[in-house]
């Protein structure tokens, strides 16, 4: 049985495309045939994310024009098996997709692949529409910060009226130091208000940057903490229960330790 | 400022009257009249096709312009008839930008002949991302190709600066089509239909000289093309 999830957050920035990297390559990783589709046209970013930008011949676009076969417009990853990318166009227009198209897209590619996971671009308007049209689940990305959540409150509103079930929660680049002296808002605040369901918390890793810069994933760094978030996330997503991490592990034994040494604690 | 009541072009023997629906035809005759008698010596002596497009005339009026032309311009009016605009369309009397996606559905059994002399289109600045820059013709890019950016041509690629976006030369199957860059780094290289893209491997490239893709046995070759460094 093969799922459509969108992954959406209203406000940009927040980290939907690294999320959809990450959470693409985690699903391929244990063994599910994963299809990352960016809908995001005319800024296209999953495909630098992935590394996979030169090996653009076909798109979206070519797709749903019919330029294309849609296997033609499918890039294969270069490390993992199993993991393929339909790449957004760059030098068109988000008009140039509708949502009964994407729908369309959504249902062939279920034969083929066991997740097929929709980046989704910033803003409410056309790409949006696109993007959830053909989606079974949401998962919801936001920041600890007020403006992401407000924008993320108004996405659960739209997909809900869009009837996409049970949106889930991502809150990304939390810092627990932050939270901890009260800067920052902590994962029950933007719970309290969004009241959905939580499916992860990626901490903010410095990782992160590197490696979209590298276009690796972090999700294969085992070091990287946010790679082990993102790691939770993938299982969840299978229906695993998997406990949330501590995010007051910098308290543990070994940042002390290091505080003792003089080593700048994080 | 407005459109002008009529407009004339000019074809071969083919005068073409353009005209609008929503002007009445005492209007129409004035501002042919005045047209006529600025720039009517133009038509001297000539045997006119008198197309008119945008209006529809009934006979009489019909007869009405034509006298008012052969009267003015001294010019003989061999027909004058209404103009066909689907056998030709509005656009083929001035530059279109080439339909790509048009292009390739129908295939084309010749192809852009002018790579030693022919049309070629300047841009001048930066090809930023999603931007496409195409031309049927030689293409020169006076600035940067950026990631992102897409730089068609049915004809030779020239940058006068970096080239690290799509680039694609002999659009339409010309494989004699060359790419030329400053510093070529695209980030997909296309002559014809033969793609190629830097290897995985390579990070950024040191010290790079202006450098020349070109297809031999569906190969892309990359070599520099100044005599002092070759």
């Amino acid at each position: 049985m093969s799922e459509v999830i969108v992954i959406t957050s209203g406000k940009g920035g927040v980290g939907k495309t690294t999320s959809a990297a990450n959470i693409g390559t985690g699903l391929a990783l244990s063994g599910h045939k994963t299809v990352l589709i960016d809908t995001d046209i005319g800024l296209r970013n999953l495909d630098v994310v992935m590394g996979l930008e030169n090996r653009i011949v076909y798109d979206l676009v070519d797709v749903v024009e019919g330029n294309c076969r849609v296997k033609q417009a499918l890039i294969k990853d270069k490390r993992y098996d199993g993991l393929y990318l339909i790449p957004a166009a760059q030098t068109r227009d988000k008009s140039a997709v509708k949502p009964s198209q994407m729908i369309q897209l959504c249902d062939e590619l279920r034969e083929e692949f066991d997740y097929i996971l929709i980046d989704c671009p910033a803003g409410i308007e056309q790409g949006f529409k696109n993007a959830i049209a053909g989606a079974d689940r949401a998962i919801v990305i936001t920041t600890p910060e007020v403006s992401a959540v407000r924008d993320a409150d108004r996405i659960i509103g739209l997909l809900e009226a869009n009837e996409v079930r049970n949106p889930k929660l991502l809150v990304n680049r939390l810092r627990a130091d932050m939270v901890r002296r009260g800067d920052m808002m902590s994962i029950d605040d933007i719970i309290d208000i969004l009241a959905i369901g939580l499916i992860g918390v990626v901490p903010d890793d410095e990782k992160i940057v590197v490696s979209t810069n590298r276009g690796e994933p972090a999700i294969c760094d085992n070091k990287s903490l946010a790679g082990q978030a993102f790691r939770n996330v993938v299982r969840r997503i299978k229906g695993e229960e998997v406990p949330f991490m501590s995010l007051t592990e910098d308290q543990g034994f070994m940042p002390k330790l290091k505080k003792l040494l003089g080593l700048k604690a994080n | 400022m407005g459109e002008s009541i009529v407009s004339f072009k000019a074809k071969g023997n083919e005068l073409i009257l353009v005209m609008r629906e929503e002007d009445d035809f005492r209007e129409i005759l004035e501002s042919i009249s005045r047209k006529l008698d600025s720039s009517g010596r133009f038509f001297k002596g000539a045997s006119l096709d008198v197309r008119y497009r945008g209006k529809k005339l009934d006979e009489e009026q019909e007869r009405i312009i034509a006298g008012l032309i052969s009267e003015k311009a001294s010019a003989e009016v061999k027909s004058f008839e209404e103009d066909d605009i689907s056998q030709e369309q509005e656009n083929g009397y001035e530059y279109v930008e080439p339909d790509r996606t048009k292009d390739k559905l129908k295939m084309k059994l010749l192809y852009f002949k002018g790579l030693e002399e022919g049309m070629t289109k300047f841009y001048r600045g930066t090809v930023r991302s999603g931007t496409l820059v195409s031309f049927d013709g030689n293409l020169v890019v006076l600035g940067d190709v950026n990631p992102g950016a897409e730089v068609v041509a049915t004809g030779n690629v020239v940058v006068m600066g970096s080239l690290r976006g799509m680039v694609h030369a002999g659009a339409d199957g010309n494989k004699e089509a060359i790419v030329a860059a400053l510093s070529l780094q695209p980030t997909q290289l296309r002559i014809a239909d033969v793609i190629t893209r830097p290897p995985d491997t390579n990070g950024p490239r040191q010290g790079l000289l202006p450098e020349i893709a070109s297809v031999r046995d569906d190969i892309v070759y990359i070599e520099t093309f100044l005599p002092q460094y070759k």
